[in-house]
């Protein structure tokens, strides 16, 4: 009898795990399209989208102004905007930039990697520098705050603040600046997580054995801590990927960040829709990954 | 106890700024022109920038103003996600779902790439005061979903609590359960977002101003103000340049342990 439960839900598993992962990328695809309608709508209506820093130039007359407003407007509607910008997605150039005059496609494919490189080093330097200080500090019953400071100065720096005074130094570089901002951040999680973690009943139990602190990580704290870190990698790829735009911005990178502000410097609205699309989607794959654990495990 | 001391700090920092703009008889937006970039002097005590502006005048404004934004647009945003997370969660499902998504939307995208697409949208001739005003408003319009999934999740729990089931067997309306019940109950949850939002919009303007997105000149930011550390002429002549930038980090480890305060209380 056991077995027989056991293989319908075997088969109920099998039925519903397609079911999951399906329902999780149609949610992403949606959340995807409603960030570049957002984008859209947000851009389109906003009183400055037209504007041209011609305007700002005293040297033109208040005709001329004029004159270069009415070009820059091309008195489209909404519709007329979308209808372009989903045109550009179905011939996968992503229209073509309002700034650049070349295709989106084109623009982000050359800064993708550049930006993918980045976020990866910094994101994994961030972890291995929160991780190697988390897992002592944690250990501890005192003095927890004072190895925590460093990290609370460091989340008390905007990140500009942060890659101005490394270039002003002349040390360090983008990938600096990112593992330091994550490995602040992610500390004081981690650090919560595996105090929680340590002080478990079983992990009692086991130090009562005479287990080391080595074979307790590997057998029980690490495998506990999963799901939770997951999230938290998440967290880290959203916490990355809002960070890219001042450091590649300061640091001059040319990355997928750097494009984005001189998109939203010139209003260039194909440029900042696809960027939009790029992020949700990375957001959004990121999220789906993260709760793939605790969900499938639950199958 | 812990609090107070920080507290103290902070309210010394707001006083000697509010006493440093009454006692000086320079605007912030006075131009000295016989003293361009100089060093400290009996006039400029902390010395000037590259327009000739009083450094100490411009700090002390600049504190206050971000201080004043900051707390007024936590405060809008903890006002809009209370309202948000307890109408998602006093809504019939499929509604809660749809308020969750739309706040799922604006998660998807990282805030500080939405905050900048939004305040990037004004016409380049908005006067200073204007930029001011709308750069604190996007961040109060944007920093709401998280902080509503968060009190979506503690209301949901709330409401099935025996003294709320309680309450309606009563025969109290919702809105009168709100009220009396569940912003007191929901108080403890709300305080450390406000808490919580207040150095990270602080840091957001700093962040937004040091790209030429925040409050615009010559209103005094951190943000304008950390462009300062771009001019190395200015940096040769004087280490009062990094005096924004050491008051800002001041500023933000107050605010940062009165949020470690209240998530250790919690």
């Amino acid at each position: 009898m056991p077995v027989q439960v056991n293989s319908i839900r075997a088969n109920e598993s099998h039925v519903r795990l397609p079911m999951i992962i399906a329902a999780r990328v149609g949610r992403t695809l949606l959340l995807m399209l409603f960030a570049a309608v957002g984008t859209i709508l947000l851009v389109r209506f906003a009183p400055g989208f037209f504007s041209d820093l011609r305007e700002m130039d005293a040297r033109y007359a208040q005709a001329a102004r004029a004159e270069i407003q009415s070009e820059d407007n091309p008195q489209e509607t909404i519709v007329q905007v979308a209808r372009h910008e989903f045109e550009g997605w179905i011939k996968g150039d992503f229209g073509e930039s309002r700034q650049y005059h070349v295709p989106v496609a084109e623009l982000i494919g050359a800064r993708l990697k550049v930006s993918a490189l980045l976020l990866a080093q910094g994101i994994l330097r961030g972890w291995l520098l929160a991780l190697c200080a988390a897992l002592p500090v944690s250990g501890l019953r005192k003095g927890g705050y004072l190895w925590g400071a460093p990290f609370t100065l460091v989340l008390a720096i905007p990140t500009a603040a942060m890659a101005t005074a490394c270039i002003l130094a002349n040390a360090g570089g983008p990938i600096l600046v990112l593992s330091l901002l994550i490995a602040a951040r992610e500390f004081k999680f981690l650090r919560s997580l595996l105090a929680g973690a340590w002080r478990a009943p079983h992990l009692l139990q086991g130090r009562a054995q005479g287990l080391s602190p080595y074979a307790l990580v590997r057998m029980h704290i690490a495998p506990n801590i999963v799901p939770q870190l997951c999230a938290l990698t998440t967290l880290s790829i959203v916490t990355a990927l809002g960070a890219l735009v001042p450091i590649e911005a300061i640091f001059t990178v040319p990355g997928v960040g750097q494009l984005a502000w001189s998109a939203v410097i010139n209003r260039d609205l194909p440029v900042l829709v696809a960027i939009s699309l790029l992020m949700a989607f990375v957001v959004g794959l990121a999220g789906m990954l993260a709760t793939r654990t605790l969900s499938l495990e639950a199958v | 106890m812990k609090k107070r001391l920080p507290a103290a700090i902070l309210l010394l920092l707001v006083l000697g700024a509010a006493l440093v703009l009454r006692v000086t008889p320079y605007d912030y937006a006075f131009q000295d022109r016989d003293a361009i970039m100089a060093p400290a002097t009996a006039l400029h005590s902390s010395g000037t920038d590259e327009l000739g502006r009083d450094r100490t005048v411009r700090v002390a404004a600049a504190l206050l103003i971000g201080l004043a934004g900051a707390t007024a647009a936590a405060a809008i945003t903890t006002a809009i996600a209370a309202c948000f997370g307890l109408l998602a969660a006093f809504s019939p499902p499929s509604i809660a779902a749809m308020l969750m998504f739309l706040s799922d939307v604006f998660l998807s995208l990282p805030w500080f790439f939405l905050l900048m697409m939004a305040r990037s949208l004004l016409p380049l001739t908005a006067s200073p005061l204007v930029t001011a005003v709308v750069t604190f408003l996007v961040l109060a319009a944007l920093g709401w979903p998280a902080c509503a999934r968060a009190i979506y999740r503690g209301a949901t729990v709330l409401r099935s609590s025996e003294w709320m089931i309680q309450g309606y067997a009563c025969g109290l309306k919702n809105r009168q359960l709100i009220r009396l019940h569940l912003v007191p109950h929901l108080r403890p949850l709300l305080m450390p977002q406000f808490l919580i939002c207040v150095p990270a919009f602080i840091v957001a303007e700093a962040n937004l101003g040091a790209l030429g997105l925040g409050v615009g000149e010559p209103m005094p930011s951190w943000g304008a103000m950390l462009l300062e550390l771009d001019n190395s002429a200015l940096l040769a002549r004087s280490s009062w340049v990094y005096l924004p930038i050491a008051l800002l980090v001041v500023v933000l480890l107050i605010l940062e342990s009165f949020t470690a305060e209240v998530e250790t209380n919690a």
